[in-house]
């Protein structure tokens, strides 16, 4: 029922003369639509024929055994593997109904709208209120007057502007690991991106600094879409609305978060989550 | 100093020692005071002479020094060496434009622009020159350049043939500079969607800047010791540079060192020394500028203090 009102509406818009359907992001649709999707480096096949897609304005995990694929998964979604010698990438992979790999997209604006959070915080050699600001200024998002407002309200978003307020022309590598990695969240954030990818973003902080990041995370959505690659499962648990379960370069299982994890249909997905192995 | 930790690990080794194992110990240490020796001796071969040759010039030149030798030309074999000092400036300041943009721009091409794998052709090229004799590319430079184009003895036959010197080691150095940037910062600017050039300018250089500099005052002091490819090409002048890039030859500092030691008269032997305290005394000042940017931009990018 649901789908074959969704096929109506879309078919009135499309026959309606006086709405050329803009490219708005739909909470309806999924933030990303993968089919077919096969990567390989150098003719190996690193992750074959995922079907799958990630829903916007949510939470979702990707799990799975080191190996598995599924930071090459995370990188092709803002197209960081392009320069990667030997990367090949076939089926279709959507960004909001967007092919990102059909020729027409621009990396440096899918970049833009898909924000990226690596293992281990890496603020740029700068001054902490440069940092933050650096992608603003990469794509003339504002004017010079405006950064530092920029600066201070990003920097408030993540919980970091009571910290640093007084520093804000001094280097970020005298802060701690965690207060660095949400810098860097900070100055993923200032681009203004409909999606996050993070990459095990935690693997290297404590458990109080985890936490910090955690709940930021879960404070985004649903205005961002969040991807999160983690190891920890009991994390994937606390703050992924769905998890995607990676196993031996293929999609093994995905799913509400709640359900895959208590239960999940497939062998290798019980194993692994149980904590036989992975 | 550092008996401490080793005579707590003999007590506490004695505690339950086997005879084989008091045996080790006592090679290990033996090993250990031999390799230290062979340390110790390098450390020396490296500071005696430096310091011989610096009591050496530095004997010689204090001696009568006359402070009119800054403020006066050389006449013949007398006078003062304000004129070389004034071409060897030159020379370095041109010989740094040239050489420092050409080499800067090879290595950021090597390191960042060009494919893993490619960039063969320049690297080996860059090698090559790098082990040719100076006074070979003097040679083809008094060939090419003073006689076929017929620029004559010039300041930018001079150049010419010192960038062509120095452009190895500052295309290495930089290359090196830049492939040591973590690749954290790249992936980072990428992640932002920074242009490649743009990341390059704002990102990745900065922390690259005190090997880039180490390698432009590295190229600078060897520059300023260069003799023979300036025999062939700036010659010798007894008057001041000029603003003619062409067919005036400059006067330098390393030229009376030798030439003026083999002229019989006294105040020649006086500038030949007095020759070589500058020289040595213009390098040490090199080196210590090259120690201060790099202390104050890796105090930077260690994170002491962030941008400007």
């Amino acid at each position: 029922m649901v789908q074959l009102l969704g096929n109506d509406t879309t078919g009135l818009a499309g026959a309606a003369p006086a709405a050329p359907a803009a490219p708005e992001p739909s909470v309806a649709g999924p933030a990303f639509a993968a089919r077919g999707l096969t990567l390989s480096y150098g003719g190996t096949a690193v992750l074959a024929d995922i079907d799958l897609d990630v829903p916007a304005g949510a939470v979702t995990a990707l799990v799975g055994p080191t190996g598995c694929g599924k930071t090459t998964f995370l990188r092709s979604l803002n197209r960081m593997n392009d320069r990667v010698p030997g990367f090949r990438l076939s089926g279709s992979l959507e960004l909001f109904g967007e092919d990102l790999y059909d020729g027409t997209s621009d990396p440096l604006v899918v970049r833009r709208r898909v924000g990226m959070l690596f293992q281990r915080p890496n603020p740029f050699p700068l001054s902490i209120r440069e940092n933050v600001v650096a992608g603003v200024k990469a794509h003339r998002l504002a004017r010079r007057s405006e950064l530092s407002a920029i600066a201070e309200a990003r920097l408030r978003q993540v919980g970091l502007w009571e910290a640093v307020s007084d520093r804000l022309g001094s280097s970020p590598f005298r802060l701690s690991g965690g207060q660095q990695q949400l810098l860097c969240l900070a100055r993923a954030l200032a681009v203004s991106p409909a999606v996050l990818l993070l990459d095990e973003p935690t693997s290297s902080l404590d458990p109080v600094s985890t936490a910090a990041v955690e709940a930021m995370l879960t404070s985004l959505v649903p205005d961002i879409t969040v991807v999160i690659v983690t190891h920890n499962l009991a994390q994937a648990r606390r703050i992924a609305d769905h998890t995607a379960f990676f196993h031996q370069g293929r999609l093994a299982e995905h799913g509400p978060t709640a359900r895959l994890f208590d239960d999940p249909s497939e062998e290798a997905t019980r194993h692994s989550l149980s904590g036989h192995f992975g | 100093m550092t008996t401490v930790p080793v005579h707590g690990a003999t007590v506490s080794a004695r505690a339950h020692a086997t005879r084989s194992e008091a045996r080790r110990l006592v090679r290990r240490r033996l090993v250990d005071r031999v390799w230290w020796s062979l340390c110790a001796a390098a450390l020396l071969g490296i500071v005696v002479p430096v310091a011989w040759v610096l009591a050496g010039v530095v004997g010689k030149g204090v001696s009568g020094w006359r402070w009119s030798v800054l403020t006066t030309a050389t006449q013949g074999t007398g006078g003062g060496l304000a004129n070389a000092v004034a071409g060897t400036l030159v020379i370095v300041a041109g010989t740094l434009v040239i050489a420092g943009s050409v080499g800067v721009a090879g290595g950021v091409y090597l390191a960042e622009v060009c494919r893993e794998g490619r960039g063969g052709l320049l690297r080996g090229a860059s090698e090559v020159l790098a082990g040719v004799p100076s006074i070979v590319l003097g040679y083809v430079g008094y060939i090419a350049l003073v006689v076929h184009f017929h620029w004559g003895f010039s300041l930018l036959s001079a150049l010419l043939v010192l960038s062509a010197m120095v452009v190895p080691y500052i295309v290495k150095t930089t290359e090196v500079a830049l492939r040591n940037v973590p690749t954290a910062y790249r992936d980072g600017s990428e992640a932002l969607g920074m242009p490649r050039t743009y990341a390059l300018r704002r990102v990745v250089l900065r922390p690259a800047v005190p090997g880039i500099v180490t390698g432009l005052i590295l190229a600078m002091a060897i520059a300023i010791g260069e003799t023979a490819p300036l025999l062939y090409t700036a010659n010798w002048s007894n008057g001041y540079p000029s603003t003619h890039l062409l067919h005036a030859p400059v006067a330098y500092l390393t030229y009376p060192i030798w030439t003026f030691y083999n002229q019989p008269q006294a105040s020649a032997h006086r500038l030949s020394a007095e020759a070589a305290l500058l020289l040595v005394a213009l390098v040490v000042v090199l080196i210590g500028l090259s120690r201060l940017v790099v202390a104050r931009t890796q105090r930077h990018t260690e994170g002491h203090r962030g941008a400007r």
